[in-house]
């Protein structure tokens, strides 16, 4: 018979304590302190960084990459993952511009472009869960078939709304802060609720963790996996309207440059192909870092070539360091 | 076949063999050898010393102590590449082909620039070669068929001849014939047979005695690593049931002792359940507080007869009936919801969210029960400890990730998710699979008690003293179908043994 303390040492043998810092995992911890690094080299380089005018900026900047990272959070944590959120945005974008310019109401439109935003997620939702193929290859595929239907729709040309629809896009509440910053927060917080707090949470994270231990636990995978792709669906018809409002006039591949960024944002936040984990606190801050990274280049006067050589190493950093507990263990 | 066998050459010779892992004495002083030509059968149950014995047969152990004299050479351990270079071939169960290639590449990948000076490999030839190999053996498999097309046999058969390729002197079959149906097995029962006319050794590794006896020359039963005797099969003492006996045999006091509680009455049913059109329907009830063993061989058909009540395995036809109501479950969501619960024996797959802490995987199924659609984190920290104090989880916390507990506290968080749900039926599979001895007896603990506060229990083991200590009623499954029940004052070893061979 073991005697208590082999047991002990058995169970605390190969252990990597991802929860010491409680809600904070150690990737949301590194990106703090990358973030706050990057944050005072800015300034002493350039006092103006350090501005609530600057950070309300960098905020209204990433607002959209901020939704779609979370929708792709959201999937990610599921097991899944949807790289055609981007064009998908652009079409519904392109759409919706189409209706305005034709003269139906805005209201009409907005509840079109939410409606088609449900359609899409569902069909890609659907797809997945009933053919069992790997998500990036369906949504690659969708990704390309939305952009051919937008460019058909725009018939190759911009469309162009100037001060028919840019309230979500320009409004600031109180004169200060934008409304595109208020819709990105409240999307964080219900993704972060989503997951944290409800059965339907937790149940995407146990697909996430093991698909078929989730299925023989006797829970309705299907739907669960169709449910969260309409649902981020639906959030991604948001995104479209901001998209719509901010740009004032939009193109058929207004949206491509999205998917892969929130993807990245995702998975600098500590979110991984594997499922189930990861937090949402962490891809928030994904998202932080990369606004925050590209303003301070800005500012410090890095050209556009170098930032994007920059992001590109800052995703393979990332996600060698949250391996590095798995690196240990093998 | 082989008449003169005592007259011809000794291959193998082992002596004295000894190996030790950690706690436990795997193999001890183990004799045994292999004439050319001759198919030695080896049986023991799981954990018998079998597997080691192969491997260090096959140089992937190095043994303690003991000496293997192969055609005359004497070594006292070897590398896998001496053994492969002294003509010893194994071919394991698990071994896995490159699935995308033909055949035909598969049994000469890594011996085709071996056997040919050029550098470009000629795949005519390579067929022409493995066709001939074929011919010699008869069988018929299409070798310019791509290998993941081939059925479970054809792939069978690739293994072997990918080690035939080698030209071995020993060739090792480990459980060649595993979910095979019977004319399949007696396909690769001639194979064999040729393989060895043409004076390879064999050392046939199999569950089914009725197929060891068919076609071994001569038997060895392994227990606990020790042998126990090597039957010669042309002897007119040899009598197959020894075999099941000695494979078995067990000290008494190694059996649980259960506390006995008096069972009620028959609550779940299954009627009429067929998994194939063919097979011979199963019917069967389980009593309240009852634990039902169910016995059978490895690839009798019992986990999936236990996913097909679970409504996770495609049936042909059959219902479920829970106190006279019908709950046929078609997936197992409804299987859940009507109270049925299924420990699976590979829980580390499908039973855990090995990536996920221990009180979400508590928590996973009976989330009802901490709240109606936002969760109360302090009620589930609340439940997660009960069940961890009454199950005796040890884990340093409920935020450790499941998958650094051991097996035996694993088990428990399985039993903890169903409990926590609230089940009347629990289908396990061979429970204590891969757990030590302490918590073995403890997870024996909980059955009783669950079973004494009114869960019935279908219980799947291939472990003799779990199936006679813990269980009321046993029935034994072969071939997809009951094959014998056993009540209460007729369980022992013999009567479970009885229903794994042809017999009833």
């Amino acid at each position: 018979m073991l005697n208590s303390k082999e047991i002990k040492q058995k169970e605390n043998g190969p252990v990597f304590n991802v929860r010491k810092l409680g809600f904070l995992n150690n990737q949301t911890f590194y990106l703090i302190l990358v973030i706050i690094a990057i944050g005072i080299i800015a300034t002493v380089m350039n006092p103006n960084f350090l501005t609530l005018r600057n950070f309300l900026n960098v905020m209204q900047q990433i607002s959209i990459l901020g939704i779609l990272t979370m929708c792709m959070s959201l999937l990610m944590i599921s097991g899944g993952l949807d790289i055609s959120i981007g064009n998908m945005a652009g079409l519904i974008a392109i759409i919706f511009a189409r209706m305005l310019l034709a003269g139906i109401s805005i209201w009409i439109g907005v509840i079109v472009a939410l409606i088609l935003g449900i359609i899409f997620g569902f069909i890609n939702g659907i797809i997945i869960a009933k053919s069992k193929v790997t998500p990036l290859i369906i949504t690659l595929g969708m990704s390309y078939v939305f952009l051919g239907v937008a460019l058909i729709f725009a018939g190759g040309r911009p469309q162009t709304i100037t001060g028919q629809f840019s309230f979500l896009g320009e409004a600031k509440i109180g004169g200060v802060v934008p409304v595109a910053i208020i819709i990105f927060l409240a999307v964080f917080a219900f993704a972060f609720l989503l997951r944290k707090y409800t059965k339907y949470g937790r149940r995407l994270n146990a697909i996430g963790g093991s698909t078929l231990a989730a299925y023989l636990s006797g829970i309705n995978v299907d739907l669960h996996i169709v449910s969260i792709y309409a649902l981020s669906g639906l959030i991604v018809g948001f995104t479209a309207l901001i998209l719509v409002s901010r740009l004032g006039m939009v193109r058929a591949d207004s949206g491509s440059v999205f998917a892969l960024q929130a993807l990245a944002a995702a998975i600098i936040g500590g979110i991984t192909f594997e499922g189930g984990k990861g937090s949402l606190i962490g891809a928030f801050f994904g998202v932080f870092l990369i606004g925050i990274l590209y303003n301070a280049m800005n500012i410090i006067g890095i050209t556009t070539y170098v930032q994007t050589i920059v992001l590109g190493a800052i995703i393979v950093i990332a996600t060698v360091i949250s391996n590095i507990g798995k690196m240990r263990r093998q | 076949m082989g008449n003169n066998l005592l007259e011809k050459e000794k291959i193998l010779d082992v002596k004295n063999l000894s190996k030790e892992f950690p706690g436990v004495k795997a193999l001890t002083n183990f004799n045994f050898n292999l004439y050319k030509g001759e198919v030695h059968g080896l049986v023991g149950e799981n954990g018998a010393g079998k597997s080691t014995f192969i491997k260090l047969l096959s140089g992937a152990f190095q043994p303690d102590s003991g000496e293997m004299i192969i055609t005359g050479e004497k070594h006292t351990f070897f590398t896998p590449h001496t053994a492969i270079r002294l003509g010893i071939q194994a071919v394991y169960q698990e071994d896995i082909l490159v699935p995308g290639i033909t055949a035909a590449e598969n049994i000469f990948l890594g011996t085709e620039l071996v056997h040919s000076k050029k550098f470009v490999i000629s795949y005519k030839s390579m067929i022409n070669q493995a066709n001939e190999l074929l011919r010699q053996l008869g069988i018929n498999i299409r070798v310019d068929e791509v290998y993941e097309r081939l059925s479970p046999p054809d792939q069978q058969f690739v293994k072997i001849l990918k080690a035939l390729a080698q030209k071995p002197k020993v060739l090792i079959l480990d459980e060649p014939t595993q979910a095979f149906n019977t004319n399949d097995i007696e396909l690769v029962i001639q194979m064999v047979r040729r393989i060895s006319k043409e004076g390879v050794g064999i050392i046939y590794i199999a569950h089914d005695l009725d197929e060891i006896i068919e076609v071994a020359d001569r038997v060895t039963v392994l227990r606990d690593g020790i042998l126990i005797k090597t039957h010669d099969k042309r002897l007119e003492t040899f009598k197959p049931d020894d075999l099941a006996k000695e494979m078995i045999g067990r000290p008494v006091d190694l059996f649980y002792k259960k506390k006995e509680s008096p069972v009620g009455d028959y609550v779940f049913e299954v009627c009429g359940l067929k998994l194939k059109g063919s097979s011979k329907a199963i019917n069967f009830k389980v009593r309240e507080r009852e634990i039902l063993g169910v016995a059978g061989l490895k690839g009798a058909g019992r986990s999936e007869i236990a996913r097909a009540i679970f409504g996770a395995y495609r049936k042909y036809e059959g219902k479920v009936f829970y106190k006279g109501k019908d709950i046929t479950p078609a997936n197992p969501i409804q299987a859940v919801k009507s109270g049925i619960a299924l420990l699976t024996e590979s829980k580390k797959v499908d039973g855990l969210f090995m990536g996920l802490p221990v009180d979400q995987n508590i928590t996973v199924v009976g989330l009802d029960n901490i709240g109606k659609f936002f969760l109360s984190l302090n009620k589930e920290r609340k439940f997660c400890n009960e069940y961890i104090k009454k199950l005796g989880i040890k884990t340093p916390s409920l935020d450790k990730e499941i998958k650094f507990l051991s097996g035996g506290n694993q088990q428990k968080v399985v039993l903890a998710k169903w409990l926590f749900k609230g089940v009347n039926i629990l289908i396990v599979d061979e429970p204590t699979h891969g757990i030590d001895v302490n918590a073995k007896t403890e997870v024996y603990e909980l059955f009783t008690e669950l079973a004494a506060s009114g869960k019935s229990i279908i219980m799947i083991s291939s472990e003799m003293q779990e199936l006679i200590s813990l269980s009321d009623r046993i029935i034994i499954i072969r071939n997809y179908g009951i094959s014998k029940v056993l009540d209460k004052n007729e369980i022992n070893e013999e009567n479970i043994l009885s229903g794994f061979m042809g017999g009833d």
